[in-house]
Order: structure tokens, then sequence, then C-alpha cells
């Protein structure tokens, strides 16, 4: 019963203090917290602690500090006190905690760290520091460059991002993110390496190429650039970052710098109002009043029935019973006037829509810039032509003639045919 | 309402009937037949036959079904036998056309005497007809202008001996040599002569078909046309403007309106006046008179008298005759004209002879 009690205040001390190192991250984090026999050592990365002298009696012991074979520190320390030392500027310090006899002679220490982040390798080595193995560090350096540094809005600018391992183990699972910044739009991608990659002791690579084209006016800092990766023997590394450039973007917003063709479509029509067989001649006045010329200006004049295309200039082209139009360019301010002709068929009151379209570039975007709209003329009232009342006269009105003179024709035939010898 | 039937032989005869039916339209222009109708009061059958079918091509106002051409190669010529001969072999066809017609109460046959195919045709046709049918048969024959020579009058002389001997009910006669005073070229002759006879042609038959005031009929025609010596003419006159009644009868019945010279109060047998126009007109002591002073003469006297509305008074006068100088000279010339034709024919005999006192010295050489 008391040595279940005794585990359970343990386990409570165990998962407080746990609590506590993980509610702050600078409290020394235990690395190790047990024996280790004299002449064996404790590896922290390229550093390792040999246990060299144990004195029993004295419940002292001396502890070398080895960065690889270079000795950095030598202590000598009793029962219960502690040293301490930086490995890549966090602090280790190094508790004894007992001294035990045997026919190894031994002790207990505990290692902490301020911040094990930086550990990527550790563990009791036998025989001492002589007998580690030492993996390496890679160093990644990643700069980020933009060129040039200052562009005009819509002007494009070259950032290329690359990557030299300083360190002194190969680079391994190198993963680099990159964001493209706000207010920029991606023109084009050259070199993009996004997947899992390896970089060799000394090796250079070029990660990304790529070029923003700036949208706004103003000075912008670019994210650095981010990797993260691990050594040969797999112990993972911080994430390396770029450097971050900036870039200043001057001039007009894209929205000011962008240019539009606008093309004025106005119809006029002569007369209005038509007798049936009558002739009614529409002109179409194009003017580009926008900024920027426009192309492949396209009009579709649809006819309703009861009008039929006449004639027109020569540029409209009747294809599949559709007039059409096309002019290949229109220039800034530029005007022109079509006119065309059609007649009226039948009694009734219509409009003839022109579908066009035209294309432009408006200086920002790097596709053509399309605008198709249609026009609907005002009315035309076709009336009863001069004759058409003759049209609506009941078929009597022709039948008793055209019955008359079928008759007529048809007795002199007989008459003719019966005296013919 | 009469059945009529009205046939013309030949050329002359063909020609004749298509006055006739010209006259049914009205007497207009060629275009007649094509807006009008003729006004027949009765049932008129016209047949045009002949053996020339430019002669029939020719006719105008006759039906193309009225017309019947009896082909022979070469025509007939003037010579009635050969026209006799071709009459023979197609005599059943013609009958056939005559009797498709239906059946008749009088039939009239125009002919010229002096040609070919009406001359030698006429005769045997109402020959025929007589024997098949008992209606009154009455021939319209024209005589030659004189000057046509001796082989026309030959031809008149047995065509009008040959068509007497079929039993004909009468001859009416129209002298083309007594007409010849109407002038012009042969053609317009020809063309005016034959409206002549057309007119009093179709006078004659609506008369007969006649509501009259006076009654002649078919019974009457008939009457008149069997006296004198089974010759007959026409007279015929219309007057002109305010012209009386009387001077108009008296002008039917001379030179100016008869188709055949005759003293009609000399010769003739029996008569039969039609009178007909405006009653304003019809005086009736007009009419009495001249009727008595002709039937003084000639005995008695058919009229008849049609009240037309408005139109000016036209007689008709039909005259048999008892007797007919002119036929007679004719006659004496158309035997001087048989002995002439005889004696050309010797000569050329004799010709022959003088041939044969040639062929005497045949094979023979001369001697010297
Ligand atoms: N009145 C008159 N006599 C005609 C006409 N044609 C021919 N003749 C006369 O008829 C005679 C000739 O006979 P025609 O009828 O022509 O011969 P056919 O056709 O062979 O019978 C001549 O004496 C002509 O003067 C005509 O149209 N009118």
């Amino acid at each position: 019963m008391v040595q279940t009690k005794r585990m359970l205040v343990l386990i409570i001390c165990i998962v407080l203090l746990s609590m506590m190192s993980a509610g702050n991250a600078s409290a020394k984090q235990i690395l190790y917290n047990s024996t280790i026999e004299d002449g064996d050592g404790y590896q922290i990365n390229n550093y390792v602690i040999d246990v060299t002298d144990v004195f029993v009696d004295a419940e002292t012991a001396v502890f070398k500090v080895y960065e690889k074979d270079d000795l950095k520190h030598d202590k000598m320390i009793g029962d219960d006190k502690s040293f301490s030392f930086e490995i890549e500027g966090e602090d280790v310090e190094v508790t004894l905690v007992s001294v035990g006899g045997g026919i190894l002679p031994r002790v207990t220490v505990t290692i902490t760290i301020s911040d094990d982040d930086i550990v990527h390798t550790k563990g009791v080595v036998d025989g001492g520091h002589d007998k580690a193995s030492f993996s390496g560090t890679p160093i990644l350096e990643i700069t980020k460059t933009v060129s040039p540094q200052e562009i005009a809005v819509g002007e494009t600018a070259r950032v290329t991002v690359s990557v030299t391992n300083a360190g002194d183990d190969d680079a391994t699972g190198v993963r680099f993110s990159d964001s493209i910044p706000a207010r920029f739009v991606l023109q084009e991608s050259f070199v993009s390496e996004t997947g899992k990659m390896s970089l060799d002791i000394g090796d250079s690579r070029q990660i990304f190429i790529y070029e923003l084209k700036a949208t706004e006016s103003g000075t912008f800092t670019l994210d650095p650039t981010t990797a993260t990766f691990s050594n040969e023997a797999g112990g993972d590394f911080p994430q390396a970052s770029s450097n971050s450039p900036t870039l200043t973007v001057e001039g007009d917003s894209l929205e000011e710098a962008m240019k539009e063709a606008e093309l004025q479509f106005t119809i006029s029509l002569e007369p209005t109002s038509v007798q049936r067989t009558g002739f009614i001649d529409v002109k179409v006045h194009i003017k580009n009043t926008g900024d920027a010329p426009a192309e492949g200006v396209s009009m579709d004049i649809l006819i309703p029935d009861g009008l039929e295309f006449e004639e027109g200039d020569d540029e409209i082209e009747v294809v599949g019973n559709v007039p059409k139009l096309y002019l290949s360019s229109f220039g800034l301010q530029q005007e022109k006037e079509i006119s065309y002709r059609v007649k009226a068929n039948s009694e009734g009151t219509y409009t003839i829509t022109t579908q066009y379209s035209y294309q432009y570039d408006n200086a920002v975007d790097e596709d053509l810039q399309e605008v198709s709209d249609e026009l609907t003329t005002t009315s035309i009232q076709v009336v009863k032509g001069q004759y058409d009342s003759l049209l609506e006269q009941p078929i009597y009105v022709y039948a008793i003639p055209l019955v008359l003179i079928i008759a007529i024709g048809g007795w002199i035939f007989y008459r003719h045919r019966q005296y013919r010898f | 309402m009469l059945n009529i039937l009205i046939i013309g032989n030949g050329q002359c005869g063909n020609r004749i009937l298509d006055a006739v039916n010209k006259e049914a339209f009205g007497g207009k222009g060629k275009l007649a037949k094509f807006y009008s109708k003729q006004k027949y009061k009765s049932r008129v059958e016209t047949i045009a036959i002949n053996t020339a079918v430019n002669d029939l091509k020719e006719l105008k106002y006759t039906k193309a079904k009225d017309r019947i051409h009896i082909p022979h190669l070469h025509g007939v010529g003037a010579n009635r036998n050969v026209g006799k001969q071709v009459f023979a072999e197609n005599h059943s066809h013609i009958m056939r056309q005559i009797e498709e017609r239906g059946s008749f109460d009088v039939a009239f046959v125009i002919t010229s005497a002096s040609g070919g195919t009406g001359s030698s045709f006429t005769p045997p046709l109402i020959k025929e007809i007589k024997e098949r049918h008992d209606f009154p048969v009455y021939a319209i024959v024209v005589l030659p202008f004189r000057e046509e020579g001796s082989l026309y009058l030959q031809n008149t002389a047995f065509c009008l001996k040959d068509i007497r001997e079929t039993g004909v009910d009468g001859i009416i006669l129209a002298d083309n040599q007594f007409l010849k005073q109407l002038g012009g070229d042969v053609e317009s002759a020809y063309n005016s002569i034959n409206d002549m006879i057309a007119k009093r042609i179709l006078f004659l038959l609506d008369a007969l078909d006649s509501e009259m005031m006076m009654v002649t009929d078919l019974g009457d025609f008939k009457t008149v046309m069997s006296g004198g010596a089974g010759i007959a003419t026409i007279g015929f006159y219309q007057a002109e403007k305010d012209e009386p009644i009387r001077t108009t009868i008296q002008k039917s019945l001379s030179p100016a309106g008869l188709l055949f010279s005759t003293d009609v109060y000399e010769e003739a047998s029996r008569s039969m006046i039609i009178i007909r126009g405006d009653k304003s007109y019809l005086s009736i002591d007009e009419i009495s008179t001249e009727v008595e002073k002709l039937s003084a003469s000639v005995g008695h006297v058919f009229k008849g008298i049609i009240v037309r509305k408005g139109e000016r008074p036209q007689v008709l006068s039909v005259l048999t005759l008892e007797s007919a100088s002119e036929l007679e000279n004719l006659y004496a010339v158309a035997i001087d004209a048989i002995n002439e034709e005889r004696e050309k024919k010797a000569r050329v005999l004799e010709d022959r002879n003088v041939d044969k006192v040639f062929s005497k010295i045949d094979g023979l050489e001369p001697q010297y």
C-alpha cells in the first residue's frame, strides 16, 4: 500500500513537471537523468560529456566536455553540484546526483538543456568521445533577389531564389516554401523546385525564378523563402530562411494604367416610316472614343423577317443571309460610317439589331479584352404600299377578270380550233 | 323551227356557203366568229365539199368539221367525167356526213355549173339525197362568165341538164355574167356576188322560219318552186333612206335586184314576195298595188310580210321561170362550143392522119 502511494506521488510529480516544462519554453528540459559508468560519455549533437574519473569515496567525479575531439571543459564536481556550458547557444547543465561503486564506478547525473530543439543527436556513448560518431549540420543559405528593384505599375520584376548548403553535412528532405506577395500577379514562373530534394555539402541551386507583375505602387518587402531539412543522420533542423528583399513600384495604380478601346455605335434611319416595297437607308456611325485602338471589330446586322437586306457598302458581306462587317483595326478617335439599305417587304413595326464585338489591349492584362454588345435601332414602320390595297381585295376581284380572261381565251381557242381546217 | 341543210360543192359552192355563214354572223369581219353567234332562226347545217383541199382551207366561217375533203390525185380539173367517178367512189362517205347531221326539212345545194368538182358532184348528190329522203332539195347554180371559154360553157350545159334529171325540186340560177356589173377585179367580183347570193339565201331562210303577218312558209316556197320550167331566180332590194315600199318592191324585181337576167313580167310563172321592215314603211296599199301588178302577168303571187321594228324595208322575191331567154342564149353558145370542141378533137385526129402520111416514107431513102 505504501509503495503504491509513492508511485502515485511520483506520477503526479512527473505530470506536474512536464506541465511546467510545456508551459515555459525557456525552462530546462531534461535530456538525461540516469547513470553513466566511468569511461563512458553522454553525447549531445557534436558534444560529448565524458565521465573520466569517479571518486566514490569523495563522492566526486570529473567530467570532460569535448566538441568532437576538442576538449572544451574539464570539470570536477562534487555530489549535488552542477556545471553548465553552451551548445549552439543553448545552455546545457550537468548535475551530479550521486556516485556509486561496484566493479565499475558510476555516476548518476541529470542533464538539462534550455531548448532541446537544437538537439538532433543524444545518448550515452560507451567509451566516451573517442567512440562517439558525429553527424554534421547542414546549413542552408537561401538568397532571394529581385531585379530590378524598382519598377512601374504593370511592369514585371524577376525574383530569383537560390540556396547553398554551407554546412558540414548533406541536407536531406529539403522542402522550400515561398509565397507570392499580395499586390503582385505571378506573370510567369521559370523555375520552381517545390518537391523534396537533397543538397550535398557546398552545393548551390536555383530554387525559384519567377516574374511578378506589379499592380499597385508602393514599397513591398517580399516574404522570405523558407526551407525545412534534415541532415544525413535524419536529424531535423530548424527551418532555414532567406532574406526579404524589397521592391519599389512606382507610378499609377493598375486601374489607372489600364487603357480601353471604346467604340460608340450610332445608327440612323432614313426614313423611319416607309411604304411597303420601299427602302430604308441605314447609317451606322462608329467612333473609337477610348484610349486604346480596337481590333477585330465585327458587326452582324440582324434583319428581321419582313425586311430584307438590299445592298450596302462594299465592306458588308452577306454570309448565310446575315450581312456582316469586319474591320481588322480601328484606331484611336477613328470614325467610320457604314451604310446599307433594306427593303420593306411586309407591313409592321421592326427594329434592326446589330451585334458587334471588338477586342483591345488594356495595357495591363496579357490577354486581349473582348467587348461584345448589341445595338437596336429605333422602330421602323412599314405601312401599306401604294398598290397594297389591291392585294387586299377579296379574291374575286382578281378571280373575276382572271376567269373572264381565261374564259375568253378558252373560247377564242375553242373557236379557232373549231374553224381551223 | 326548220331543219335546213346547205351544201356547197366545189370552189364556187364552198365560197358561197362560207359567205352564207359569214352573213349569218352578221356579215361582219373575220373575227366575228370569236364574239358573235350565227343568227339562224332554224337549225342550219352547212357542209362544204371539195376535192381541192386549198379551196377548203380558204374558208373562214365554216366549221372545220363541216369541210369535207374528197381526196383525188391532181384534183378533178374541169373534167366532169372524172368528177362523177370520184363522187361515185366517195358517195357513201359523203352521204354518211350528211346523214350524221340528222333529218332535214329542206336542203340547198350550191355549186357552179361550169367547174369540175361542183358541177359533177351536184347532180349525183342531189339524186342520192332525193332517193333516200323526201325533203325538197333545191340547187343554187352559178353560171359562168361567158368569156371563160368553151369548156366551161359545155360543162354548164351538161351540168344543168344533169341536175334537172335528178328529181331536184328546183334550180335557182345566179349568173356571174349578169352580176359582173358589180365590177372590180375577178376576186372582188366573186366576193360581192357571193355576198349577194348569201344575203338572199339568209333572207329566204329567215322568212321561211318567221312569224309573218301574211303567211308564206316552206309549203308556199315549194309551190312556187314547183312551177314553171323548174328554173328560178331570186330578187332582192333594200330600201335606201326614205324610198317608198313600192319602189323597193319594183327594184327587187328589176335587174338591179335579180341574180339572173330575166324580165319577170314576161318570163316568171310563179312568184313569192317577202317584205320585211318597220311597220311604218309597210303601206299595205302600195304593197297590194305592186303585188297586183305582178300577179296580172304572173298569176298567183305569194306574199309574206315580216314586221321588224326600226328596219328599213327589204324585199325578197322568188320567181320561177316559164322560159329563160338568157338560158336559151347560153345553150346556143354552149352548143356552138360543144361543136367547136368536137371539131378541135377531129382536127387532132386529122393531125394524127398527117402523122400517118409521114410514116409512109419511113425506111425509104431519097433517090437522086
Ligand atoms: N360567183 C362565184 N363564182 C365562182 C366563184 N369561184 C368560181 N366561180 C365560178 O365557178 C366556175 C368554176 O367552178 P369552180 O367551182 O371553181 O370549180 P370546181 O371547184 O371544180 O367545182 C367559174 O365559172 C367561176 O367563174 C366564186 O367565188 N363566186
